[in-house]
């Protein structure tokens, strides 16, 4: 049995081995430019020249040439010196969307050319030295903006600008069930925001958006769900931390549910006005986001304000959070069981086009990273933390192909610790 | 070189914006100063922020749904429909149809449009051709197109300016232009309370009142960028959006194809770019900046006065008149050029302003209106009077199509120039579009309050 298994490691090796050896990813545009050159020239002898215009790094050029020299004499194109009357000019150029790879063949007099596509994308690679590792899975994908969602009862609901949209489960994932209109009088906002919370009851959500507060309730939990959801104009606070009671033994977490706070939002802003409840035993400036995060003393609520700066509030006191300067206005807290335990996860977007979000420990009053950055493909839109508390939920918005709206992602984000 | 002067022009663009993402400020006035007319076609400030196109063009280069929530073509490319988005209003009140979209896009450009018909069907609007338009919605997200309510316009609101954009017009007295966010707008309220724009302002006046703190936002033109950068102005500038170029008569003297090969070898680009425009931009002799195609070396874009004077052939030089459009330093671009044609052996003169006379060369910015490479070779070749759809979706298709174009030698492609503007500490989140210019609408101040 033994020496089966061994054999059958050999013969696994032995099968892979050459693929591995000679595969990559320059193979393939090298044969499709080496058969163009070759239709071209015929078979023969050429000077080969390489010139590499694009953004791939030098040290990958032998590969790169190797590859076209292999590819060139497969098609009966031999390399030879700078005194051959023919020349192969390849030159490996780019452009914002891709990379090109022309070849100039010279033969006397004549110039003739070929060209080929290579794509950027999948020459990338990641490597994650960090104590955690953050996933991404994608939950839902609509064309309009998502600003918070909550799955509830069979069901996942959608707080979009205008609406609530009820999603089903279905074969092929969630399908869209009702559009139930929210109804605001008032214009919408460039930056809109919305949060939904599961009622205290468990019977069905609270939600709010500028102006407005919704409640929805179901009918009976087993599909399908029927909902019942009523809106009207509010100015009540929000909801910034779930009023469910606690669910875990933990004390961390009977401290964290203990305290659901509220915040009153601008409606003609997009920030809160820094006015909480109950109150947090200082005054709080105006702030994008809140939350609560467990302490050696029990919980504490780190906030970002609108001037930029991260403050925990802790023991009636605003702390300033050193190593905040990368976050972007976004963060929830991510209960990952790795590390302390708790995370935050902050959107940033450093001077890359796309968001990425990074877990941080906050152990005193610095934020230390904890994860590589996950690239997330878009904007991040809108970061709460997952009923479960084990993951965050963040909406990014991607850029559309032509001719269609813009895509909304909801992702799950998860942790794996390492 | 030339692409560490493009990456280089990116990372002014992507660097100005925080460092993280994060949510912008809601109110206050952005001062802004302009050279120019606001309402000025292509590039005005003000028509991009009060009016929207049916399409908008995104930052990788592909149209986006604005004025029109989708398309789709019909019979090869020649028959487009266009669905509107519903419960838009113009700033007047009034409701966004297919009949105002229609009678706008009319009143543009009448006979001269790039379709040959244009209907109101329902809730969409229906373009047909008698030939291919493949890149119509690209082409409608351009400067060109966008969307005024005709027929509107009193002596408080001027005509062409009442639209759906994010601002709307305010008011306009000596030389201040005032325009106030429009609070119903279909895209959210803008994040800035109004922009108030001073026109006709020279470039020095406009940096004397950046730098003693009287402006958010001035204009950089390519040849002061570097100006610019030694007085520390905080500079965001766009890759290279507009082409130098020459154009070139067919008739007159240089009719002969020859001489117009030669026309094209005996200019100077270097010169140019070093001296003129002061290292800023990229030389080149492709209709397309490299960034686009990654074939512009094909081109090639050294100066060659001996063969130059062997296509002359020894004929006695003809006098030629040559003209330049716009700023002064196209005006010095100009003589430059005429000095290269000198050497060459050609009696070359500038044309003196206001005197009509049969004009050779012009030189001229022509833009870059999409950094989709068809559609933006489409726009530049519409600018120079050459009206050829490019149908080519390749590459090597597309480099064929430029190797023809630019063989006849009746445009002459010399520097790609970006747009560059100067903006005080108070702006955040300030991002030049695909055409360069500023995106006010998404802009914010530091200090609102």
């Amino acid at each position: 049995m033994k020496l089966l298994c061994l054999l059958a490691m050999i013969a696994s090796v032995l099968m892979v081995q050459p693929a591995s050896a000679t595969s990559g990813p320059w193979e393939q545009p090298a044969a499709a430019l080496a058969e163009q050159i070759a239709g071209i020239l015929g078979t023969g002898q050429a000077h080969l020249i390489i010139q590499n215009n694009s953004t791939i790094s030098t040290d990958k050029i032998p590969a790169i040439r190797r590859a076209l020299e292999e590819a060139l004499k497969a098609r009966g194109v031999q390399e030879s010196g700078a005194e051959s009357a023919n020349t192969i000019r390849i030159t490996l150029s780019e452009n914002i969307r891709e990379r090109l790879w022309v070849a100039e063949i010279v033969e006397g007099n004549e110039t003739r050319l070929a060209m080929i596509r290579v794509e950027a994308g999948a020459l990338h690679q990641e490597v994650s030295t960090s104590e955690i590792t953050l996933h991404k899975q994608a939950v839902l994908t609509t064309t309009e903006p998502v600003l918070a969602a909550l799955e509830i009862a069979d069901s996942y609901v959608v707080i979009e600008p205008e609406e609530i949209v009820i999603f089903a489960h279905s074969a092929t994932g969630w399908e869209e069930r009702n559009h139930i209109g929210i109804g605001q009088k008032r214009p919408l906002a460039r930056d809109p925001r919305g949060v939904i919370f599961p009622s205290p009851d468990g019977q069905g959500f609270m939600a709010s958006v500028a102006g407005m507060a919704c409640s929805g309730t179901y009918q009976h939990a087993a599909p399908p769900v029927d909902w019942i959801v009523h809106c009207r104009e509010s100015d009540d606070p929000w909801l910034l931390t779930s009023p469910r009671p606690p669910d875990t033994s933990s004390a961390a977490s009977e401290n964290l549910n203990a305290f659901p706070i509220r915040a009153f939002y601008n409606a003609d802003r997009n920030s809160f006005t820094g006015v909480v409840t109950p109150s947090m035993g200082t005054d709080l400036p105006p702030l994008y986001t809140a939350v609560l995060i467990p302490r050696p003393d029990g919980a504490g609520l780190l906030m970002n304000g609108i001037d930029g700066k991260v403050q925990l509030v802790e023991a009636d006191a605003l702390k300033p959070i050193a190593g905040t300067r990368d976050w972007g206005s976004d963060f929830a807290a991510l209960h990952s069981g790795c590390g302390s335990g708790t995370q935050i996860v902050a959107s940033g977007s450093g001077e890359a086009i796309s968001d990425s979000l990074r877990a941080y420990e906050v152990p005193a009053l610095e934020a230390i990273a904890t994860s590589a950055p996950l690239a997330m493909d878009g904007t991040v839109t809108a970061l709460w933390t997952a009923l479960d508390r084990k993951s965050v939920f963040a909406v990014v918005c991607k850029p559309s192909s032509q001719g269609h709206a813009d895509i909304y992602e909801v992702d799950r984000v998860t942790a794996n610790c390492n | 070189m030339l692409r560490q002067i493009a990456i280089s022009c990116i990372v002014v663009v992507l660097a100005l914006p925080a460092v993280a993402r994060t949510r912008p400020h809601y109110g206050g006035t952005l001062r802004v100063e302009v050279e120019g007319d606001p309402w000025q076609r292509p590039g005005g400030l003000a028509r991009r922020v009060v009016l929207d196109g049916l399409t908008a063009m995104s930052l990788d280069g592909t149209a986006r749904p604005a004025l029109a929530v989708e398309w789709k073509s019909e019979n090869d490319d020649q028959r487009w429909q266009f669905r509107l988005r519903p419960g838009v209003h113009f700033h007047d009140g009034t409701t966004l149809t297919s009949a105002n979209v229609v009678a706008s896009l009319t009143a543009i450009c009448g006979a001269g449009c790039p379709w040959t018909a244009i209907h109101a069907v329902g809730a969409s609007v229906v373009f047909t051709s008698d030939s291919p338009l493949p890149n119509l919605p690209a082409l409608l997200a351009g400067d060109n197109y966008l969307i005024a309510l005709t027929g509107a316009g009193n002596t408080a609101t001027p005509p062409g300016t009442v639209g759906t954009g994010p601002f709307q017009f305010g008011n306009s007295s000596n030389g201040v232009l005032i325009l106030a966010a429009n609070d119903n707008c279909w895209q959210g309220r803008p994040f800035l309370d109004a922009i108030e724009i001073h026109t006709h302002r020279s470039i020095h006046d406009q940096w004397l009142d950046m730098s003693i703190g009287r402006a958010d936002l001035v204009e950089v033109p390519a040849e002061q960028l570097r100006q610019a950068h030694e007085q520390r102005l905080t500079v965001v500038a766009s890759p290279p959006v507009s082409l130098l170029a020459l154009t070139v008569s067919d008739s007159g003297a240089l009719a002969s194809p020859n001489l117009r090969a030669s026309i094209a070898l005996a200019v100077d680009r270097s010169s140019l770019f070093n001296v003129i425009f002061q290292k800023q931009g990229e030389i080149t002799a492709s209709l397309l900046p490299a960034e686009l195609t990654g074939y512009s070396f094909l081109f090639s874009a050294d100066r060659d006065v001996n063969r130059a004077h062997e296509l002359r052939g020894g004929v006695p030089p003809p006098g030629l008149i040559i003209a330049a459009e716009g700023a002064p330093a196209m005006q010095l671009a100009a003589q430059r050029v005429a000095l290269n044609l000198r050497d060459a052996g050609y009696n070359v003169q500038v044309a003196a302003a206001g005197v009509p006379q049969h004009i050779d060369l012009t030189l001229r910015r022509l833009p870059l209106e999409s950094n989709q490479p068809q559609p933006a070779m489409e726009s530049i070749l519409r600018a120079a009077g050459l009206a050829i759809p490019v149908l080519e979706q390749t590459p090597a298709g597309l480099y064929k199509v430029e190797r023809e174009i630019l063989g006849a030698h009746l445009l002459i492609p010399l520097l790609y120039l970006p747009r560059a503007y100067a903006v005080s500490g108070r702006v955040r989140d300030l991002h030049l579009g695909p055409d360069g210019a500023p995106a006010l609408a998404g802009a914010s101040l530091e200090d609102a309050p």
